[in-house]
């Protein structure tokens, strides 16, 4: 069966002495699709990038498939890596790079640095016809050898899907994969993401500012601030009022503002 | 920082105890320069020497073969050269082992590798580029010399090691400076350390590592030259002879290839940086 | 269907392919420099193998035992001869040689720079043309058209060949002329670093942002003063980092430059090599070696001032 299962167990992240996340728990099954809403600097990124390993916590464990992150070798964690497909916010490609390169890097995790020379250097045909198919599957095949940095914000953000998908993953984590384009191609981008982990059973986990489109498309929300869990319920049972509680500006916020 | 920099000057004018009027030329040094200048338009075409051996090769032939040398040893030279610089260039760079790639386990041996092996390995490179650097490729070629006698692949090695250093240098710090996020989201995408250097830093600072070494490449055709004044078949060597036998026609014929040479790659080197640039 | 649609997808990427777009000059430019590399490799004469013959081992040999300090032939080695013999040579010659290397090199940077910054006004393109930063009510007359036009092509050309001739060149040139004083080394480093300096500044003068010049010469300033005023503030934080960093390369051409015989540490190897004095001439190029990284050191630290201010 594909698809993986995901857990955070009492998870704490600290940077400095600002706390991003605190005591976090919850759990999601394989193939469902969240959404993580909250206010800005609620630690949403921060417990994305817990998932796929690139944040430690001080506290707390981190269960992929039901074995914990942190205690996997080097070899394991960079095989869990490689089922976890991450589009971020900033896109994160190599700029001078062609789009094919940046797609085919998605599956470095995967092959040994040698192949991985070929792989980048002289992909076979096989491989860039499957590049192909997923930037076509995006919608900007023709964009296959273009030079990645001569693309808009909203292109780059489909090669990032791309490169994502490349990796053929079993989870799919997006940071606010709707950023950088208008509300339109917004639309496009979540209604894509959804659809694929339809189509392939991925568990999406992505975070969202846009509260209709989290709405319309995650069938789980997770209401996050100030580094806490304030909600965490399926889309059906979900009330306005739980929005205006998550985003209600904070005693301690407003003195801020007004100082 | 201006009046430092004055006060800098004062001192070593003082210093060498240099005066102004030893900057006017002698009456016989005005002669020197009269006679030499009045060449610069009609640089000599055959041999100017009043007594030319047999079997002596025309002097253009010998512009040309020398100006063929000077570019083979450059050419050389900085092939190894840029070997050097990849190699040492990898090891003085921290990006791909130091920072936060993230997500290395709390407790594990490769903790300890980053602690230790990959510190130990970029100082000792670091060591290594900076005495290579530290002693003119003239003073290697001069070193060679008195080791090993005179010999071409001394002059090869000369211009490789302070050029290796150097390229080494400049390389580590191209690659260290570009952005991280790509090699963060491919660490996260389980992408080893060499491949996130290989695959998301190398290549965002290789245009500016290809321009450099065009540049580079110049310099070592003006290195290749200067090392002829100290025995090797390069221009230098002819430029020396002709000008202490006063055979300044001759002097301005080699001082014209070189600079075609230097020119030509002058334009080229701007030309690929040109076309590098975003 | 499956493999239909493989087969029109292949004919696609095909496509893609054939009309991605190349830099085909960079690409064509390295195969070139690559076939260079390998044409001076085989047929450069490069007499690698011959490096290693019996009468090379033997000079090499030689060379071993001789570089050992001069009290210390033929005995045990012992770190307190080693350095007294070193302090020696260091407080009779190496100190004054260092110091005049380090002193030939700051007097030729400083006036390199001086110079530099000068000849980068006429060689920038935006500032040297007929109408600088703000196009003119009245075009200028034919004689200024003409004559911008040209200044900064010229002065570009002349940078090039100041650079483009080696230091070592014209001291050699400048010693046979000048006669012998440390000003022949001075002002061939002078003369390259200008090359230098004063296209790394016309490049700065070309990128600076030209909305406040042209505010300026719209109250009717004239160049002079535009480059006093609008300029000079500007170009001073980039300039000094050029200027430090240029210094770096200035210290280790001013070793090497004494060889043609100033008394700088270049002037002490050829001395040395040319008696024999293989322990001494190990020395001295050694010296050269801790003076350059001396040198290299304080320009770090100094540019790291510069940036921060
Ligand atoms: N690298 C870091 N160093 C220090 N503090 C950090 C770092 N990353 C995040 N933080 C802090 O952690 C908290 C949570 O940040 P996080 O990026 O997870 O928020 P977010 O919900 O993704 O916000 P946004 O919606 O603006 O992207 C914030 O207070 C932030 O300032
Ligand atoms: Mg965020």
């Amino acid at each position: 069966m594909k698809g993986t299962s995901l857990e955070l167990d009492g998870v704490s992240v600290q940077y400095g002495n600002t706390t991003a996340l605190e005591a976090v728990s919850l759990s999601i099954s394989a193939g469902e699709r969240v959404g993580l809403v909250g206010p800005s600097g609620s630690g949403k990124t921060t417990l994305l990038r817990l998932l796929n390993g690139s944040v430690l916590p001080d506290q707390g464990d981190v269960h992929v498939s039901g074995s914990p992150l942190y205690t996997l070798s080097r070899t394991d964690l960079r095989r869990v890596r490689a089922s976890i497909g991450f589009v971020y916010q900033d896109h994160r490609l190599v700029p001078n790079l062609q789009v094919s390169q940046n797609v085919i890097a998605g599956q470095l995790g995967r092959v040994s640095l040698l192949k991985s020379l070929r792989m980048m250097l002289f992909p076979s045909r096989v491989m860039v016809e499957k590049a192909h198919e997923i930037l076509c599957r995006v919608g900007i095949g023709e964009k296959l050898f273009e030079r990645t940095d001569h693309l808009s914000g909203g292109q780059q953000q489909r090669v990032a899907i791309a490169r994502a998908l490349f990796q053929e993953p079993q989870v799919l984590l997006a940071d606010e994969p709707v950023s950088s384009v208008d509300p339109a191609r917004a639309k496009d981008a979540v209604e894509l993401l959804t659809r694929i982990s339809r189509e392939e059973n991925l568990t999406l986990v992505m975070s969202l500012h846009n509260l209709d489109l989290a709405r319309e498309y995650c069938e789980r929300l997770i209401g996050l601030r100030r580094g806490r869990i304030v909600f965490d319920e399926p889309t059906s049972s979900i009330q306005e009022s739980h929005f205006s509680e998550l985003y209600r500006i904070g005693e301690g916020e407003m003195l801020a503002d007004g100082a | 920082m201006i009046l430092c920099l004055m006060i800098a000057f004062v001192w070593a004018y003082s210093h060498l105890g240099l005066r102004g009027e030893d900057l006017h030329p002698s009456s016989g040094g005005l002669k020197v320069l009269g006679e030499f200048a009045a060449r610069a338009l009609t640089p000599a075409l055959t041999s100017e020497a009043d007594f030319v051996p047999e079997g002596t090769r025309p002097l253009l032939y010998i512009a040309l073969s020398s100006a063929r040398t000077t570019l083979f040893f450059a050419a050389a030279g900085m092939s190894l050269g840029l070997f050097l610089g990849i190699v040492l260039g990898f090891f003085s760079s921290t990006s791909w082992w130091a920072g936060d790639f993230g997500g290395v386990r709390r407790s594990s041996p490769s903790r300890i590798l980053g602690r230790v092996l990959f510190p130990v390995l970029y100082g000792g490179s670091r060591v290594i580029i900076n005495l290579m650097r530290s002693t003119h490729e003239v003073l290697w070629a001069v070193l060679f010399l008195t080791a090993f006698g005179l010999s071409n692949t001394a002059a090869v090695l000369a211009i490789a090691i302070p050029y290796g250093g150097t390229l080494a240098k400049i390389f580590s710090e191209m690659v260290d400076e570009t952005t991280r996020e790509p090699a963060h989201a491919l660490r996260g995408a389980g992408a080893s350390g060499l491949q996130t250097y290989s695959f998301a830093l190398v290549p965002q600072a290789l245009p500016d590592m290809i321009g450099y070494s065009f540049y580079r490449f110049e310099c070592a055709l003006r290195s290749s030259a200067i090392l002829g004044f100290f025995g090797f078949p390069t221009l230098g060597l002819f430029i020396r002879q002709s000008f202490s036998s006063l055979n300044y026609g001759e002097v301005w014929t080699f001082l014209y290839v070189l600079l075609g040479m230097v020119l030509i790659f002058d334009w080229w080197s701007g030309a690929v940086r040109r076309r590098l640039a975003p | 269907m499956r493999r239909q649609e493989d087969k029109g997808r292949s004919q696609e990427v095909q496509l893609l392919l054939a009309e991605r777009p190349r830099n085909r000059f960079v690409r064509g430019s390295l195969y070139l420099l690559l076939a260079l590399i390998m044409v001076s490799w085989t047929f450069g004469d490069l007499q690698v193998d011959e490096l290693f013959s019996t009468h090379r081992l033997r000079n090499l040999n030689r060379f071993l035992s001789e570089v050992r300090p001069f009290p210390l032939h033929g005995k045990e080695w012992d770190w307190g001869v080693a350095l007294s013999w070193a302090q020696e040579i260091f407080k009779r010659e190496g100190l004054e040689a260092t110091l005049s290397t380090l002193g030939i090199s700051v007097v030729a940077i400083l006036l390199a720079g001086f110079f530099g910054s000068l000849m980068a006004l006429p060689a920038a393109r935006n500032l040297a043309c007929s109408e600088p930063f703000l196009p003119e009510i009245r075009p200028p007359p034919l004689r200024a058209r003409v004559f911008y036009a040209l200044l900064a092509p010229v002065t570009r050309f002349a940078l090039i060949l100041l650079r483009a001739i080696p230091e070592y060149i014209w001291a050699f040139i400048l010693l046979a002329v000048m006669g012998p004083s440390a000003w022949p080394a001075i002002v061939a480093l002078a003369i390259h670093n200008t090359g230098i300096l004063g296209r790394l500044q016309a490049e700065t003068v070309e990128n600076v942002n030209p909305n406040p010049l042209s505010a300026l010469r719209g109250l009717g300033g004239k160049r002079s003063q535009l480059a006093a005023v609008g300029l000079l503030p500007l170009l001073l934080p980039r300039g000094l980092l050029y200027l430090f960093y240029r210094w770096e390369t200035c210290v280790r051409e001013a070793t090497v430059l004494g060889m043609l015989g100033f008394s700088s540490l270049g002037f002490w190897i050829t001395d040395a090599r040319a008696r024999l004095q293989y322990d001494r001439f190990l020395f001295f190029v050694l010296l050269g070696a801790a003076v350059v990284l001396i040198g290299d050191f304080i320009s770090a630290f100094l540019r790291r001032i510069v940036r921060k201010a």
